[in-house]
């Protein structure tokens, strides 16, 4: 490679520097010698000229002298003076031309020599004329002529004249002899004229073909520069390989007139090679080809060393050829292909790197100037081409980091997710934690019960060792009664019946009234004895534990009344004065078994009149002892004290004699005992001889209607809650994974079988199930295990279902849970009341059950709140109730304090609205009420006052409960907000349900599924396509033709979830239809889309303003369609 | 029955088997409940099946994938997995303050104006974007779609209402981003809990869109887009852009989150950059 030479100072080469010099010289040489030749030929001529002056001066010096002598001889002959003008004027000249000749000839010596011979004899000549002038004039003329005649004067000038004559002989020689100098100075000034042109000439051709080499290889360099540029150019900008492929086969092609060109690119382990060489398994990729023939496209790579392009990339040199092979990189064109005659091969390395190969096939010859640049230009091809290696490697990397601080966002954030999901589950493992401690705490308890309970088992074992013997004995005597008696006396007495029964009817008609009543009450008594004898079979059952009791509630005063009708009779007719009192403390509704309880009382009565002779019998029902207490008096016979426990004992009396006086079984009292057992009471007696006897049924057990007088009293004092631990369950069941947060079904049933059908259908429902058989179950299940939902039987064995309901809805632990209540006798009204969600009479069906138990799912799930309003004034009461009032929320209202405290008792509210005016109390005091009443649940209230509230009076409100908001500002939109914030707490209480999570995994595509769209357009094949589009996603497209008629349609069929409403449409267009609609309070929340068919900016903003939810421009694009539609069909 | 702490897995499924089975599962989610999330970022998604094996002590995807095949409500649990449902009011501030600054200004010209908050999560953007144009003056004729694919956050969205303690790290946001006064004016707080203005819950509508399945809905004027596209693959990202590029007006904005950059989408050249420090574009 070449070294940048430092830059060179010289202002030509330095090969025409030297001809420029040879030139100068020569021309140098040629002006000397001219000018010598020239100076010769001045010098010649000059000589020439000299001698010929010098011949002209000798010529006049001559005249001169013979002027002289003509002048003399004319005086002389004359005398006459004016002859001696000549002579005058010839001496002047003579001297002169004398004078001239001397200066002339100095340079001769010769002639000097002889002009010196000539002055004496000019002198003589002279002077004789003088001579001869001077003696003429003084008139001695003949000595003039003498001086004449001797002819010294022709001597004189005859010598003078040889003189003359040889000077200028001399001087013809001298002519002679400088012409030929002359001639010779000129020969020779042309023959040097001659050579230096001809040097001249040598030279300028040197310097011209100096100058036209320098010309061509500047020419060459700036079209290699303008090359260069022109690359540099194309390679201007962030290019990918590809483009610069192109960029550089172009500038090739352009510039260099190439036919076909290609342009691989070193792939593989080339880089960071110290050697020019690619690997052995390198690759060539053509990146680009020019006028490529098909053939070549298929594949573009090669194996470096492969052909002869591999082979350049290889050794890294240029290959030029010449003969280029058959068939190799043929130009091609739409008409043909043709071969080019060479072909070059230029790698292109950076840094010793073969980065590409650029291969050139041209028609023309390629001179070395080409090969150089190509040469040149390949070093920048290198570059270009590691350049977009680099950068393209460099985009690849901030790719790659642009992926990876996404990736590291993603992270980020689903760590966020992770902490915030750990934080829930801090808090849920808190709350169980105190849950669980609640539960240690609950479980000490009944391990204490449990020990008492223990040691009141351990008494009643030992009583029950004394009791066996006891039932021993009475088992005895009874199974020998029923042996002997209990077929026998059905036997005669059936055939009595009958016949009494034929009497009562008497069809013959000839007996009288009296004897009619006669056989009617033959048939009572017989049918008495009917049940009297079942009653001895149901004594055993009884025994066995085999008879179930029924409760319900009891009306008592119809009951007793009942009583009264049966006995008086039999009074009256034993003169006995029966009274029947209902004290006023009694309760008038009584929870219990009417059969039983009426069995019990009629037993005792029936007993109290047989055993007394006279006075009178009394049934009174008073409260007492936490339920009702029924006490039958005689006035009979009495019975002593060691009698008491046995007339209890089944066929047993105080003697033998009543009973035979008497009559009956003796079993009266001891299934009475029973039943008073079995009915959750007890039966006493006390009673001495001749005292008469008094026999107490006490039963436990309240009621709701009792309330109604002695509400206040009870609602203070709920029954103590004792804690009791859930019994065993009857049968299996899922207690084990209920509680809060699973969907709980509790079932408090005593019939076992039908307990299994609920919980069967429970299961079959996706709840999990727990059952109890008794209340106290029953009620210990539903605060541990958290039930979602109750079904509630009303007959329990140890206390009534509605006692049960009682408890739960006063309880705040299972006030919310709906409760529906199963009963073979009618208490709807009053479970209802209760707060029962739903009412069943048994038998129930199926249907009935599943409708019951979604009936408590959908009460569950719903949600629904209960808000209640006090406010005096009954507008804003009302308006405020309708603010409030939503799907899922239910208002109650009250205007005074005293309403509100009776809604407070009767149900559970989650919020209270309060306005502190009230006509009764001032709310102040109401809330003080409440915080006293512990009886009613304390909602979170909202203090909702248009007044300001001073400091003190804030103060005083937050006293009673941390759950008060006071808000001073009547916005209604502020008290919603409060509202909704207090039932969102409520609700965010509540695990999430399985249900929702179902409803909210629905598929996506079943968005449309029945859903009803209003597609108003009077375009038939927009409609068209509109229903094609809509149909098949399940959607129910209904038309209307134009406003009006979508109007109409909505009126007729409302509920519509979705409009698509055409602008552009007849008689009412789109824009006045939506204005119409949102007019309309029913429509108002109906989604309305547009379809606008002009893009005007204008016209949208018109949709928008008539009401329309959102537009879409026509023509519609369906997937745009679908997605509008599905943010706003109606969910 | 011992309660496993979370984080502890079960039996980590080995990652060439995640390789196999993730495809299938997503596969059999998308043709039954037609969420699609085949086009997810891998490792993201491998990472979120992983914590839901945990979650549903199954030992293996495919036993997963039968769960949630059988039962839709499975799916619905699932569902919390698949998707990072995690937002904050006014995050990042100086995204807010450039869009209060420099984009609210253009959006003024607008008679109608309409945003989409695309991948709302539970809200938060679409709230703190709604207090700006309230505060701008322009709340009262702007709608604001926001769109999630997951139900649960919708409604949580739909709601307004977020635990309090949250409120005073979006105090703080908001006044680092220009807010004009307290972010009190706009909520109700009671009970640990606060509700957002009736007034901003009402401008925005919240509607199941997925960026992966659905396509434009409407012409808006802004489309916000943060932390999103984080969770996609580079051709679901060029898809979900797209469908935000045919959503957008002529010179409307796009505004991504601060690990996003449409330089190497496909779509970068319908956009150029508005503000680049805070990833919002302008549609060209």
């Amino acid at each position: 490679m070449d070294l940048p030479a430092p830059r060179s100072r010289a202002i030509l080469p330095v090969s025409a520097l030297i001809a420029l010099s040879a030139a100068l010289l020569a021309i140098l040489v040629i002006a000397a010698l001219s000018y010598r030749a020239l100076s010769a030929r001045t010098e010649a001529a000059g000589a020439v000229n000299h001698t010929n002056d010098v011949e002209d001066h000798l010529h006049r010096f001559l005249s001169g002298v013979k002027d002289a002598e003509t002048g003399q001889r004319g005086f002389l002959l004359t005398g006459e003076e004016h002859y001696l003008t000549p002579y005058q004027l010839a001496l002047g000249a003579i001297s002169t031309e004398l004078a001239t000749l001397r200066r002339m000839t100095a340079d001769n010596p010769m002639q000097q020599q002889r002009l010196d011979g000539i002055a004496p004899l000019l002198t003589a000549k002279l002077a004789e004329l003088a001579d001869t002038i001077a003696r003429k004039r003084s008139g001695d003329e003949a000595g003039a002529l003498a001086v004449v005649r001797s002819d010294r004067g022709n001597v004189t000038m005859e010598r003078i004249r040889q003189l003359v004559d040889v000077m200028l002989d001399t001087e013809q020689r001298l002519l002679v002899e400088r012409n030929a100098v002359w001639e010779t100075t000129v020969q020779w000034s042309s023959y040097v004229m001659l050579g230096g042109v001809a040097v001249l000439i040598a030279m300028i051709l040197m310097i011209g073909t100096v100058a036209s080499r320098s010309f061509r290889s500047v020419e060459s360099d700036a079209w290699a520069r303008r090359v260069q540029l022109a690359l540099t150019a194309e390679l201007q900008g962030d290019l990918g390989l590809e483009s610069i492929g192109d960029k550089l086969l172009r500038v090739l092609v352009d510039h260099l007139g190439a036919q076909v060109a290609a342009i691989y690119v070193t792939e593989g382990k080339t880089e960071g090679k110290t050697e020019g060489k690619t690997e052995g398994n390198g690759v060539l990729r053509r990146i680009a080809g020019h006028a490529l023939a098909p053939s070549i496209g298929r594949d573009p790579t090669l194996r470096s060393g492969d052909g002869l392009t591999g082979q350049a990339a290889k050794e890294g040199r240029l290959v030029h050829l010449r003969d280029v092979p058959a068939d190799y990189l043929d130009v091609s064109s739409a008409v043909g292909k043709a071969r080019p005659r060479e072909l070059v091969i230029a790698p292109a390395s950076s840094d010793g790197v073969v980065q590409a190969v650029t291969e050139l096939g041209f028609l023309h010859h390629v001179d070395a100037v080409e090969l150089a640049a190509i040469e040149r230009m390949s070093g920048s091809i290198a570059v270009a081409i590691r350049a977009a290696r680099d950068r393209s490697r460099l985009e690849q990397l901030l790719e790659e980091i642009q992926r990876q601080a996404e990736e590291l966002q993603a992270q980020q954030e689903e760590l966020r997710v992770t902490n915030e999901e750990l934080e829930v589950q801090t808090h849920v493992l808190e709350q169980s934690r105190t849950r669980l401690e609640n539960q240690q705490t609950e479980l000490e308890q009944i391990n204490t019960q449990l020990e008492d309970q223990a040691q009141s088992l351990e008494l009643q074992r030992d009583e029950l060792t004394r009791t066996g013997a006891a039932l021993q004995r009475a088992n005895d005597h009874k199974s020998q009664f029923l042996a002997n008696m209990s077929h026998e006396l059905r036997t005669p007495l059936n055939s009595s019946l009958i016949l009494a029964k034929l009497l009562s009817d008497n069809r013959d008609g000839n007996l009288t009234a009296e004897q009619v009543r006669y056989a009617q009450t033959i048939y009572a008594a017989g049918n008495d004895l009917l049940i009297l004898i079942n009653d001895i079979l149901d004594m055993s059952k009884i025994e066995a534990g085999a008879l179930d009791v029924r409760a319900e509630p009891i009306a008592l005063a119809r009951m007793i009344d009942e009583l009264g009708h049966t006995f008086q009779p039999i009074a009256k007719h034993r003169q006995l004065a029966l009274e029947l009192r209902i004290a006023p403390s009694a309760p008038e509704v009584l929870d219990s078994d009417p059969t039983r309880l009426q069995q019990v009382l009629k037993n005792l009565l029936s007993n109290a009149l047989k055993f007394t002779e006279r006075g009178g019998v009394t049934l009174e029902v008073a409260a007492g002892d936490g339920g009702v207490r029924f006490t039958v008096r005689d006035t009979g016979i009495g019975i002593p004290a060691d009698q008491h426990e046995a007339i209890f004992e089944p066929f047993r009396q105080v003697d033998g004699q009543a009973q035979r006086r008497s009559g009956g079984t003796g079993l009266g009292l001891s299934i009475s005992r029973d039943l008073a057992r079995l009915l959750g009471g007890e039966l006493r007696v006390a009673s001495a001889p001749g005292q008469g006897s008094t026999f107490t049924l006490t039963l436990p057990g309240r009621t709701s209607a009792a309330r109604a007088t002695t509400g206040r009293h009870d609602a203070a004092n709920p029954p103590p809650v004792t804690p009791h631990a859930a019994g065993p369950a009857p049968f299996p069941d899922d207690r084990d994974r209920a509680g809060p947060g699973t969907r709980t079904l509790l079932i408090v049933e005593d019939d076992v079988a039908f307990a299994r059908v609920l919980y069967d259908l429970a299961h079959e429902l996706e709840f999990l199930a727990v059952a109890a058989t008794t209340a106290e179950d029953g009620l210990a299940l539903a605060r541990s295990a958290s039930p979602s939902a109750i079904v509630l039987d009303v007959g329990l064995p140890d206390r009534s279902g509605l006692a049960v309901l009682d408890v739960l809805k006063r309880d705040s632990r299972t006030r919310h849970i709906p409760v529906h209540v199963i009963s073979v006798s009618d208490h709807q009204r009053t479970a209802l009341e209760m707060g029962a969600t739903g009412y069943a009479l048994k038998p129930v069906d199926r249907e009935r059950l599943v409708e019951a138990l979604r009936q408590l799912e959908a009460k569950f799930t719903q949600q629904l709140r209960r808000v209640l309003i006090v406010e005096d004034d009954p507008v804003l009461r009302d308006s405020t109730a309708r603010l409030l009032a939503g799907d899922d929320v239910e208002t109650v209202t009250a205007g005074t304090a005293a309403e509100a405290l009776d809604q407070l008792r009767g149900s559970t509210f989650d919020c209270m609205v309060l306005d502190l005016a009230l006509p009764d109390r001032s709310g102040l005091e109401l809330l003080a009420d409440m915080a006293r009443g512990e009886q009613a649940g304390f909602p979170p209230v909202i203090v909702y006052t248009g007044r300001a509230l001073s400091h003190d009076e804030v103060h005083e409100l937050e006293r009673f409960s941390r759950s008060i908001i006071i808000k001073g500002a009547r916005s209604p939109e502020r008290l919603l907000d409060e509202v909704t914030l207090f039932l969102h707490q409520v609700e965010a209480r509540l695990s999430p349900e399985r249900r929702r999570m179902l409803r909210d995994a629905r598929d996506r595509e079943a968005a449309f599924e029945g859903r009803r769209i209003l597609v108003v357009e009077d375009d038939v094949r927009n409609l068209f396509a509109l229903s094609n589009v809509l149909e098949p996603r399940g959607a129910i497209v209904e038309i209307a033709r134009n406003g009006r008629e979508a109007i109409d349609h909505l009126h007729a069929r409302p509920g519509v979830d979705l409009v698509l409403m055409d602008i552009m449409m007849p008689e009412m267009d789109g824009l006045e239809a939506i204005r119409r609609l949102r007019g309309d309070d029913r429509f108002t929340r109906t989604p309305i889309i547009a379809l606008t068919a002009n893009a005007m900016i204008d016209d949208r903003d018109r949709c928008i303003a008539a009401g329309a939810n959102d537009y879409i421009a026509k023509p519609l694009d369906v997937d745009k369609l679908l997605s509008l539609a599905r943010v706003w069909i109606r969910r | 029955m011992t309660a496993r702490m979370p984080g502890a897995p079960e039996a980590a499924e080995a990652p060439e088997a995640i390789d196999l089975e993730l495809p299938a599962l997503l596969d059999a989610i998308y043709h039954v409940y037609h969420h699609d999330f085949r086009r997810y970022a891998a490792r993201s998604i491998g990472r979120r099946i992983q914590t839901a094996l945990i979650h549903f002590r199954c030992r293996t995807i495919a036993a997963l994938r039968d769960r949630v095949l059988r039962d839709p409500a499975e799916f619905g649990v699932l569902l919390r997995y698949l998707t990072v449902q995690v937002s904050d009011m006014f995050r990042d501030p100086d995204y807010f303050r450039a869009i209060r600054e420099q984009v609210i200004p253009h959006l003024q010209s607008y008679a109608a104006l309409k945003i989409w908050v695309a991948g709302c999560a539970t809200g938060e953007e679409a709230y703190s974007l709604a207090i700006m144009l309230r505060e701008e003056g322009l709340l009262a004729r702007t709608l604001i779609y926001a769109t999630d694919i997951h139900p649960e956050s919708l409604r949580i969205a739909q709601a307004g209402v977020y635990d309090l303690a949250r409120f005073a790290g979006f105090s703080g946001s908001y006044l680092q981003s220009g807010g004009r006064g307290s972010l009190s004016d706009h909520y109700a707080a009671a009970y640990r809990g606060a509700v957002l203005d009736r007034g901003l819950r009402q401008a925005i509508v919240f509607a199941d869109h997925s960026l992966a399945t659905d396509s434009a809905f409407a012409e808006v004027q802004l489309v916000s887009c943060r932390n999103v596209l984080i969770y996609f693959d580079r051709q679901l990202q060029d898809r979900a852009i797209g469908v935000m590029r045919d959503a957008l007006c002529r010179k409307g904005f796009l505004g991504l989150g601060t690990n996003e950059t449409l330089r190497f989408s496909a779509q970068a050249a319908a956009f150029c950059d508005f503000v680049p420090a805070v990833r919002i574009y302008q549609r060209s």
